[in-house]
């Protein structure tokens, strides 16, 4: 008895650990033979269902939407949208709220001015006409448009933009631009004067502040600082649910499968001044999708009609596949780009900063014509194409520094005898036989991180590592999750688990190169705690600080190119970072199947999302497909 | 023993899961010393080269040609460029255009480009989607290519900047493979960093086939030796094993196995400590089994005769428990090898597995693949191959186990 109970317990055992094992063993006992359900389904023809008409009845909030009448955009909002509070902190409402100087998304807040980084112009939103500078660029005059209304009907004022800007210093949270600005003072309704922080000038961030601040309403700000009775954090943390909003767009509906804006059909820009009309598509959605490859699938089958995600191979998907689906440009690199993913070297680790041929050995090594046909699939221009500097490939940007003076400097990669000679002349040598270099009489090991999951960094951190294999530096690649990689290494001002990383540097701006050229070498950021503005790595250099502090100030052409020719030089000798590749600020893909008139090479809006700085134009232009 | 040996060499089941992991098992010894090299070489500046034999261009305008004459060289040429879905496309250009085309076969090879070469004009297009507009531009370079002359010719700048001809090409001219000085077959292509997929594959399985050995022998001998005394000594000691044993039961193993991967730094985890976190991991039920078994055994005659014997506990277990259950444990310790393999690929695929830069693993390889949407962009060589790989190991290895089972099982035999 007490064997028969062993032996079903083991078969038991067996079987499970058969099925565990996912063998696919011909001996196990097959399940007796019901016949296979049958789908019930209703005789559906295969033909694709017809276009929706215009629906009989209104769409109910979290209900079907219109496909002829809804913009999906896909690779923004990946959470349950947690605030619409213009001016809170820790939002992830990435539709709504995502503000930056390259190109804020104005689909629901809105800017003084939209940047646009195709022609280097800024194109007036809540403003009205250009903006003028005094004699000296310590004051710039900015006009409100008449027409501007809040969503509750109310008149956008100056004070608004004063109110937005003081709220920030009242609370303790300033920005990045209270550094530049003294002082906003209102001269009428209609009239603002933006005065620079004469201690601190600088008339590029200045501008930035125009195409970089939302505006909110001087009114709301106090009602929401009264409800959480003036409490910073209750403030910033407030959910601003009932933020009123300048922009063509309201919420709709939101939850952990979706968020949905509703076009507000009495929006101000609908006035000749600005847009003359509203924008086309009557709702804008974006599904919230587990991941890059579920984005993907839903892109490829025509839910999403704006993308802004990384696919590898994106001409695969016409080539091969014969989807509706377009770029910017019908050819490599498919994207404008504008930006620099670069790998930073953390000074804090003694190995990195004391030694500049480390540096300037690891850089040399990197083949980045492998980055960029493998981890970037050729959607970016190589480093042969447009050498390294401190400037995007950008025609703008390029004649800012003199190509022939820092011609020796620049590499294009994969010099693995050269970087071999570095290190011997440095004195860093494989003494202990193992095959690794040592310095001090230690192996030198270091890690290359990026965060989980981006997978051209990753792919571009997997190259770095195969470079220092090649020249005797044990390099090894790490990959934690978004969420500890930002405070553990990118945020840390004194991390030392990261020896080398990877961030962007800011992209273009009107602002540009001058924000980059900070950003990769200024002395401000060192030390800052959670410093998610430049120089990640530490990097101290006096002769090149001078001159970052000096440029905003030049106003000589040739002075101004010779200062970023010498921060070239600076950056390229001592190497305080490089950049791995070139890459868009905003991947822009578009499916055609149901809206077309996408930005593209011949109609001039720049390819970012269809929302961002002048990008929204875009959404005014659209024709259904 | 002999017979024991004989009636396993006979089970046919047990044999055939013995020749494919045998086969597996000795490509991936005999392979790295036939064929040595970095098995992490980027020999490739693109991602997913699909399988087959490539032919260096480049050496192939100057390799000795023979003139062939196929007769359906020119309709194969002209399918290439032109298939039937661009015939229609080309219709439907025709049609936005405006163009009576009621008498137009689309199979008119000669008049469908004639009339396209009147109609298309790049710079004025009917009303159309950007992306159809690109397809009608890049259609029309692929005809434009057709319309190219019968001889190519190969120019060399010289150091004057004066191009010199060093060869011509014509379309009857053929090539012998094997007659151009390099040329390169890769059974299965490349994966998205332009690696070897083949040897990639099989130094992985190599790996891999370790980590489970590795993971397998750890999990067997803790299991083992714990079931062996929880159920040889009962009381105490057995109540305080299988407490342990059932705590590690509850837990589920795999997040075990993350968290304590995550917890070593990377830069430690080389495959060896990797296979034994996943051994240390998944010992509880062979403990529960081994332990089952003993506690049937220990009232047998012959055991309480050692004891009245005076025999020690460790000789008693050893030579009068052991050799009982020594069956069971090797069928358990092939299923652990098994599972081992698995967790191996599912805590890579997670980025837990060894570090990455110096060994490829089969999890690693599913992990880029899916990074670079292998899977929906048709690039099945990079991950069908190493799903094949697992799915044989595990199929061998469970084969093996229940051709064993029937051998020593009477219970089970035929």
């Amino acid at each position: 008895m007490k064997k028969k109970t062993l032996a079903l317990l083991l078969a038991l055992v067996m079987a499970l650990s058969l099925l565990a094992g996912c063998g696919g063993d011909s001996n196990t006992p097959s399940t007796p033979d019901t016949p296979p359900a049958e789908t019930q389904t209703p005789d559906t023809p295969d033909t694709p269902p017809a276009e929706p008409e215009a629906p009989a009845e209104p769409t109910a909030p979290g209900g079907d939407l219109p496909r002829n009448e809804t913009l999906y955009f896909g690779g923004q909002q990946w959470g349950e949208v947690n605030s619409w509070n213009p001016v809170g902190a820790n939002q992830n409402n990435a539709m709504a709220i995502a503000s930056s100087a390259a190109g804020s998304r104005t689909v629901m807040f809105e800017t003084l001015y939209m940047y646009n980084f195709l022609t280097g112009e800024m194109v007036p939103l809540l403003a009205d006409g250009d903006y003028s500078w005094n004699a000296e660029k310590t004051e710039l005059t900015v006009k409100i448009n008449p027409a501007a209304k809040w969503s509750d009907g109310a008149a956008v004022t100056a004070n608004d933009v004063k109110r937005t800007f003081d709220v920030g210093l009242e609370i303790g949270n300033p920005s990045t631009f209270h550094p530049y600005i003294s002082e906003i003072a209102v001269t009428s309704d209609t009239e603002l004067v933006i005065k620079a922080n004469l201690d601190n000038l600088n008339p590029f961030m200045l501008e930035d502040f125009l195409s970089g601040q939302y505006i909110a309403q001087a009114a709301w700000i106090d009602t929401c600082l009264a409800r959480n009775n003036n409490d910073a954090q209750g403030f910033l943390n407030d959910k601003g649910e009932d933020a009123p909003y300048t922009g063509p767009y309201g919420p709709y509906y939101s939850d952990d499968q979706k968020v949905v804006f509703v076009r507000n059909d009495s929006y101000w820009g609908q006035d000749a001044s600005m847009w003359g009309k509203l924008p086309i598509p009557k709702y804008i959605a974006h599904t919230i999708y587990a991941d890059n490859a579920a984005s993907e699938v839903a892109f490829k089958a025509g839910e999403i009609d704006v993308n802004q995600q990384f696919i590898p191979n994106i001409q695969d998907l016409w080539e091969k596949d014969g989807l509706p689906i377009s770029t910017f440009y019908d050819h490599a690199p498919y994207g404008v780009c504008a930006t620099m993913p670069t790998a930073w070297f953390n000074m804090n680790m003694p190995v990195i900063a004391e030694n500049p041929a480390l540096r300037k050995a690891i850089a040399i090594a990197v083949d980045y014509d492998q980055i960029i046909a493998n981890a970037m699939t050729n959607q970016s221009p190589s480093f042969s194409e447009v050498p390294r500097s401190v400037m995007n490939p950008t025609a703008g940007e390029q004649a800012l520094y003199d190509h022939d003076a820092v011609k020796d400097l620049q590499w294009a990669g994969n010099d693995v005898e050269g970087a071999k000679a570095l290190l011997d002349e440095a004195g860093i040598v494989d003494n202990d036989g193992d095959g690794w270099r040592e310095w001090n009489g230690e192996k030198i090991s270091l890690q290359a991180v990026c965060p989980q999951g981006w997978t051209d960094w990753n792919a571009s951190m997997e190259i770095v590592a195969a470079a220092g294999q090649n020249i005797g530096v044990d390099i090894t690649t790490y990959f934690p999750p978004a969420d500890t990689y930002y405070p553990t290494v990118l945020t840390s001002p004194t991390q030392t688990e990261g020896a080398i990383f990877m961030w962007s540097p800011p992209a273009a701006a009107p602002s540009s190169p001058w924000a980059r050229v900070n950003a990769l070498m200024g002395k401000d950021y060192v030390g800052m705690e959670n410093n998610w503005s430049g120089n990640f790595g530490q990097y101290v250099n006096d002769e090149a600080d001078a001159l970052i502090k000096k440029i905003p100030t030049m106003t000589d052409e040739a002075e101004i190119k010779a200062a970023y020719t010498e921060l070239t030089r600076i950056y390229l000798t001592d190497v305080p970072s490089f950049s791995l590749m070139y890459r868009p600020d905003k991947f822009h893909s578009v499916n055609e199947s149901v809206w077309t008139n996408f930005p593209n090479e011949s109609n001039g809006i720049p390819p970012l999302d269809c929302t961002d700085g002048y990008g929204i134009a875009a959404l005014y232009e659209l024709e259904l497909a | 023993m002999k017979n024991l040996l004989r009636d396993i060499r006979r089970s046919p089941r047990f044999m055939t899961g013995f020749l494919i992991f045998l086969f597996i098992l000795l490509v991936s010894i005999l392979y790295p010393l036939l064929s040595p090299g970095d098995p992490l070489a980027m020999i490739g500046r693109g991602t997913f080269a699909a399988p087959g034999t490539y032919v260096s261009l480049y050496d192939a305008t100057s390799a000795k040609t023979e003139t062939l004459l196929l007769p359906d060289a020119d309709d194969k040429r002209l399918a290439a460029a032109m298939s039937d879905a661009d015939r229609a496309a080309m219709i439907n250009y025709f049609t936005l255009s405006g163009v009576a085309i009621d008498d137009l076969d689309p199979q008119d090879t000669d008049r469908m480009i004639e009339l396209w070469q009147e109609i298309f004009d790049e710079n004025n297009m009917p009303k159309m989607t950007n992306a159809q507009r690109r397809d009608f531009r890049n259609l029309d370079k692929r005809l434009k290519e057709l319309q190219a002359s019968d001889t190519l010719y190969v120019m060399d700048m010289g150091e004057d900047g004066e191009y010199e001809q060093r060869g011509s090409v014509s379309k009857t001219d053929y090539v012998n493979a094997s007659a151009v000085a390099n040329a390169k077959t890769l059974l299965l292509g490349t994966d998205n960093f332009g690696r070897d997929t083949l040897r990639e594959l099989i130094y992985a399985t190599g790996t891999s086939l370790l980590v489970g050995l590795v993971a397998g022998i750890v999990a067997t001998l803790i299991g083992l030796s714990l079931g062996l005394l929880a159920g040889y000594m009962g009381g105490i000691a057995d109540d305080v094993i299988m407490f342990v044993t059932n705590l590690f039961t509850v837990i589920p193993g795999f997040v075990l196995l993350i968290l304590i991967s995550s917890s070593v730094s990377q830069d430690m985890r080389g495959p060896s400590l990797v296979a034994v976190i996943i051994g240390l991991t998944s010992w509880p039920w062979t403990t529960r089994s081994v332990r089952a078994q003993v506690v049937s055994l220990r009232n047998r005659d012959h055991v309480n005769l050692s004891k009245l014997s005076g025999h020690s506990m460790l000789r008693i277990v050893l030579s009068d428990i052991l050799p009982y259950v020594a069956s069971y444990v090797v069928m358990a310790f092939i299923l652990q090898v098994s599972s081992g393999i698995l967790a191996e690929a599912q805590l890579s695929m997670l980025g837990l597995g060894p570090k990455t830069t110096t060994t490829p693993t089969l999890g690693l390889m599913m992990n880029w693949a899916m990074l670079y949407s292998a899977h929906t962009n048709g690039s099945w060589w990079a991950y069908f191959p190493v799903i094949l790989t697992i799915t044989l190991i595990s199929f061998s290895l469970n084969l093996m186990n229940t051709g064993l089972d029937q051998v020593f099982n009477p219970t089970l035999r035929d």
